[in-house]
Parts: structure tokens; C-alpha cells; sequence
């Protein structure tokens, strides 16, 4: 068994160890010391006015009262359309774009590669690299909104690999710099 | 739990009655405990600590941000709660160590003859990672153990996404290496 697949076996131990580490039992009685501690709370105008304008709520009309509601409604969106000329305009939606990232790995030394970023939540399981045989790169692609998204790859589960073609980075404060994928428009680049 | 019903019962207690939070204690005393149990030694000061940990959420319950999962929120007061109690008796919650060579503290290291007695199983790396610096243990257990999103572990933690990503790598690799110098000595 070579040396990264004993590193990819002892990785995949620790993270199910520690997802099966046992917890220990609050003491009994714990729910009700703490409920017998809490005073119910007095609400200010503020809190319930904020509550309100957050909180879901439910509106009823009955047919009559709906009637003139849904002909005005129908009559301003007729209006709106007559002045668009007809035509829907789909500036409002952000315009994404396919971009490509590939890390480069000649001899596949790498068990898992992922793409780890500020456009996935750093959560490695939705952005998974494929090996291309022909290449010998890990590759994906995936559509993203225009703006600068930092990312990392995440080789085997646990090791952080800045790109190595992307020309700018960001210091993420810990002494480790992220990638930057730069998207404008309709054509992605990296800067 | 899911965050709508979250916010459903806080809307309730934010408006009198806080009879809902219990669901809200019932659903994460146990986290809660055991992060405490991690921090201090005796189960009574864990006990006395996870319960001001939630009374301290109901009090601040008004800076909640409706919408959001409560876990990350709560979990980021109750360390903050175990990070006073720690002040308070002379010891320092966070252990700074930034090299993965020089992370493992001496008295984190098991020693020489315990390690050739252990296996390396379970009980070993679940006494190790215990005896963590809590800034990597308890990133490695909200991201393994309760599947937080790193977004979710940063708020969490009141650090950056980076850092908080940062602080799982480095957790992975303190253990790897703690686990290596185990075999080496076997």
C-alpha cells in the first residue's frame, strides 16, 4: 500500500472516530434547572413590530374582496409590458458563467481532489474534481456569478493546495493564501 | 433541527413565553454539556456552565438573527461561557500554536510508554483529540461530529472562514502527526 493511501486510510479513520466520539449525558434534571431559571420575556415595541415585519402571517381574502385586487394587478402588469415593448429583460439575473479549474497531477498521486471555495461554502463534497487520464488533471467546471471567488483545492480530505496558475491570491490571515478566480461577465479570467 | 422551526419558537419566547426554548435545550444540552465537559474537570462545573451557557442565549436572544440555524450561535455563546469560567480560574482557553511541528504541547503528548502500550484505535485518538487546544478540537468536532458548514463553524468560533478551514487542517494534521510518532514508536 503506498504512502498515500495509507494517509488517505488514516484520514478517513480519525474523521470517523471523531464523528463517533460518545458524549456523555447531561445530568438528570438539567432541562428543568434550566427552564425553572428563565423569566418570560416582556416584548418592546420594537422587538414586536421587528417580529411582525419578519414573521410569516397569513392573509385570507374572500372571492368578492379579490376581485377588484386581481384586476388591478392584471391591468399595471399589462401596462408594464406595453412599455417594455415586450420585451423581458434579463439584466435582474446575474449572468453566470462556466469556468474551469484544473490542478495538474502527472503520475495521479492525489486519492480525492476537490475545489473548496467562497462560492460552495468551503464544503468540499459539492464541488468534486474528476481525473482526466488524458490530461493528467484534475479537472472541473461550474458556473459561477460574476465577482472575485477565493478558493483552494482540498487534496485527499485534508491538505490545502493553492492553484498554481492563479496569478492572484489573498492572505486569509493565517499565514496561507487563497486562490482568486476572477468572473466578469460572460467570460471568466483569472487575474 | 431545521431553521424555520427554529425561528418559529424563538418568535414565540421573543414574544413571553418561554416555554418553546425548551425544545430548543432538550434538542442541543447534549453538544452543549460535553463542549463544557471538554473544557473544565468535574462533571458539576461542566453542568452549572452548559446551563448558563443557555440562559445567557435566552437573555441575548433578541440579537439572534432569525433565519439563521441556532446551533452555531448558541455553541459560539456557551465557548464564550467556558472561555470566562477558564479566565476566572487562571488558565487560558486558547492555546496559540500556529506550526503543526510544534503544536502538540508537551503535556498534550502522551507519554512514551504509554503510547508503545496503546493501539492506535479509538480510545487513543479520542484521548488526544480531548487533550487539544480547544481552537482545533473544537473546529474538528463541530465540521465531523455535528456537520457544520465552514461558514457555520467561523460564526461558531467568531473567526473567518479561512481560519476556520485553517484550524481544521491544522487539527488534521496535529493528529496525523501524533498518530505517526505512535506507529513510529510501536
Amino acid at each position: 500500500m503506498s504512502g498515500n493511501e495509507d494517509e488517505h486510510m488514516l484520514d478517513a479513520a480519525i474523521k470517523y472516530e471523531i464523528r463517533s466520539m460518545s458524549d456523555q449525558r447531561p445530568p438528570d434534571g438539567f432541562l428543568n434547572r434550566v427552564m425553572d431559571k428563565l423569566e418570560p420575556k416582556r416584548p418592546t415595541v420594537w422587538v414586536r413590530l421587528k417580529l411582525w415585519l419578519t414573521g410569516p402571517r397569513s392573509m385570507t381574502f374572500s372571492p368578492i374582496q379579490a376581485i377588484p385586487v386581481v384586476t388591478c394587478a392584471l391591468a399595471l402588469l399589462a401596462l408594464g409590458l406595453m412599455n417594455m415593448n415586450y420585451s423581458i429583460s434579463d439584466e435582474a439575473e446575474p449572468q453566470l458563467s462556466t469556468v474551469r479549474f484544473v490542478l495538474s497531477d502527472k503520475s495521479m498521486s492525489a486519492h480525492t481532489v476537490s475545489v473548496i471555495g467562497s462560492f460552495n461554502s468551503w464544503k468540499a463534497e459539492r464541488s468534486v474534481m474528476w481525473y482526466n487520464d488524458v490530461e493528467k488533471t484534475w479537472i472541473l467546471e461550474a458556473t459561477l456569478p460574476p465577482g472575485d471567488h477565493e478558493y483552494m483545492f482540498l487534496v485527499n480530505g485534508d491538505k490545502l493546495v493553492a492553484d498554481p496558475l492563479a496569478p492572484m491570491t489573498r492572505d486569509d490571515g493565517f499565514g496561507n493564501k487563497n486562490s482568486i478566480m476572477f468572473v466578469n461577465g460572460s467570460n471568466e479570467q483569472s487575474l | 433541527m431545521d431553521e424555520t422551526y427554529e425561528s418559529e419558537i424563538i418568535q414565540k419566547v421573543l414574544l413571553g413565553d418561554p416555554q418553546p426554548f425548551e425544545v430548543l435545550v432538550r434538542e442541543y444540552q447534549g453538544p452543549v454539556y460535553n463542549l463544557m465537559l471538554r473544557s473544565v474537570k468535574g462533571s458539576d462545573v461542566a453542568a452549572d456552565l452548559a446551563q448558563e451557557a443557555f440562559i445567557r442565549a435566552y437573555a441575548r436572544l433578541e440579537t439572534f438573527k432569525v433565519g439563521r440555524r441556532f446551533f452555531p450561535w448558541l455553541y459560539s455563546l456557551a465557548m464564550n461561557v467556558a472561555r470566562d469560567h477558564m479566565r476566572s480560574v487562571g488558565r487560558d482557553f486558547h492555546v496559540f500554536m500556529d506550526n503543526p511541528s510544534v503544536m502538540t504541547r508537551d503535556v498534550d503528548r502522551l507519554d512514551e510508554q504509554q503510547a508503545m502500550e496503546d493501539r492506535l484505535d479509538g480510545d487513543t485518538l479520542f484521548r488526544f483529540v480531548q487533550s487539544m487546544a480547544p481552537k482545533y478540537r473544537e473546529a474538528l468536532i463541530l465540521r465531523y461530529k455535528h456537520d457544520l458548514t465552514m461558514q457555520e463553524i467561523a460564526n461558531a468560533l467568531d473567526i473567518t472562514v479561512s481560519g476556520a478551514k485553517m484550524r481544521i487542517s491544522r487539527g488534521l494534521e496535529m493528529i496525523r502527526l501524533q498518530f505517526k510518532e505512535v506507529s513510529n514508536v510501536r
